[in-house]
């Protein structure tokens, strides 16, 4: 049951994407999405144009971006299948009460497009940018809010504690796993039901792992006189250039044409 | 060491909503740095759980085994926080794009949040079942627009049997449990 383990999916290098300051490629992203709701038509065109320039400008190669879009693959066909056979509008083709429709086939296609569009950007952000990098892209944008009571450092903090300590987890519930296998415990026969059951033994002992491990960190980071955000320095600064500039100007440039594309319309 | 040099430290007790505000009041800085690493521990455990078991799954209902610690709020508010920062590492790690990330989050970031305002341990696994029910599937839909019903219905079933199968007797044996009532207690 335990699957190989890609923590995170992350592949460094020195591209255009991988130079960019994480709040630039978050920015974008966010601007993105919110974008392809309302493209219509060749905005469409225009979006997968852009994702793909990414694709490119991330000198990534296209297996990871395919492999990222395998958990897509029954959604995609759940929702080709509403839009082909449910849209009302001139029939096509039909196969008993099945009817296809040339404006289901049309919806269809961008509906799949605009999801697999969605999940393509969003891995070009998680390829590109390393999650400790991306922690401290989002505890620098939500510093402006630490006045209103937001824990932006904490935030940040926790997101980084606990991805150092994902894989390390992992491994301990393979252990547990084992351990309880040899016990004689039973994973992977009976219903639904049971089987979620069956991993009660290994949730209560990761737990208690899990807390064990982090009074012992607490201790060790108030032995090195941790005490919060305040006046804290980094050794990786943050820093916009001029690419970061390009890249939202290009993001930018895109969405107004998508606009206008659709006001057109 | 000066007290209340955090943003949220000092101010949470008229800011009661939710969140670290909650977990970090009125709390000195030993205690604030130890639950912060429970914090993160949870999250860890959250995220961990869901990368290392694959969702079991019988065709299309599908069990997110990690659901089943939306419960832990009922035993400690520190999950709160926790179980929406796991949720969010686990969506961004491996999840289906951007609205899976913001919207999903924070749906298990309302519910862990009600699911400690409940008051017997048989409500505690309620809140998660319906509130990513009702959650998931809207913004599911709002982008491949499949039919709302029929996925809140598979949700539902799939939160039911994480957080009722396993997630109802982890919270029984956790809350009876001595070495829990350590953690637990407070710091």
């Amino acid at each position: 049951m335990m699957r190989q383990a890609v923590i995170g999916q992350f592949i460094p290098g020195n591209s255009f994407l991988h130079r960019l300051d994480p709040r630039t490629k978050i920015t974008a992203l966010t601007l993105y999405v919110i974008i392809l709701f309302f493209a219509v038509g060749w905005g469409y065109a225009a979006m997968a144009g852009l994702a793909l320039l990414g694709v490119v400008a991330g000198r990534l190669p296209l297996r990871y971006i395919l492999e990222g879009l395998r958990p897509l693959v029954f959604l995609l066909i759940i929702t080709m299948a509403f839009q082909v056979f449910l849209t009302p509008g001139t029939v096509i083709w039909h196969l008993g009460i099945l009817k296809v429709t040339r404006e289901g086939l049309v919806q269809g296609l961008y509906m799949a497009l605009r999801l697999l569009l969605l999940v393509m950007t969003t891995s070009l952000l998680t390829l590109t940018t390393s999650p400790i990098a991306l922690t401290d892209g989002l505890e620098s944008m939500m510093r402006p809010f630490a006045r209103l009571g937001v824990p932006a450092h904490e935030f940040a903090m926790m997101m980084t504690i606990a991805l150092r300590f994902i894989p390390t987890l992992i491994e301990e519930a393979d252990k547990i796993m084992k351990a309880q296998m040899a016990r004689g415990a039973e994973f992977s026969s009976g219903g639904l039901t049971a089987r979620a059951r069956s991993l009660l033994p290994i949730l209560v002992p990761l737990f208690v792992g899990a807390f064990r491990r982090a009074d012992e960190l607490a201790l060790a980071m108030e032995a090195r006189c941790y005490r919060g955000g305040e006046g804290r320095t980094r050794m990786r600064q943050l820093k916009v250039h001029a690419v970061d500039f390009v890249a939202l100007a290009v993001t930018v440039g895109v969405a107004a044409l998508v606009w206008r594309l659709r006001r057109g319309v | 060491m000066p007290e209340g040099q955090q943003g949220d430290t000092g101010r949470s007790g008229r800011n009661r909503r939710g969140g670290t505000a909650v977990v970090f009041g009125e709390m000195d800085r030993s205690d604030v740095t130890r639950s912060l690493t429970r914090v993160a521990l949870i999250a860890g455990v959250y995220a961990a759980t869901t990368l290392a078991f694959f969702p079991l799954s019988y065709g299309a209902i599908q069990v997110r085994v990690s659901e089943a610690l939306a419960v832990l709020p009922f035993l400690t508010p520190l999950a709160i926080p926790g179980l929406f920062v796991g949720c969010l590492l686990a969506n961004i790690l491996g999840g289906l794009g951007f609205n899976d990330i913001v919207f999903g989050s924070l749906a298990t970031f309302a519910a862990a949040y009600v699911t400690s305002r409940m008051r017997t341990p048989a409500l505690a696994p309620l809140p998660p079942v319906i509130i990513n029910a009702l959650v998931v599937p809207a913004y599911l839909s709002s982008v491949v627009r499949v039919p709302y019903f029929p996925l809140v219905i598979s949700i539902a079933i799939g939160e039911a049997i994480a957080c009722y199968a396993l997630g109802y007797p982890l919270l029984l044996y956790l809350s009876r449990h001595q070495g829990f009532r350590h953690y637990f207690g407070g710091p």
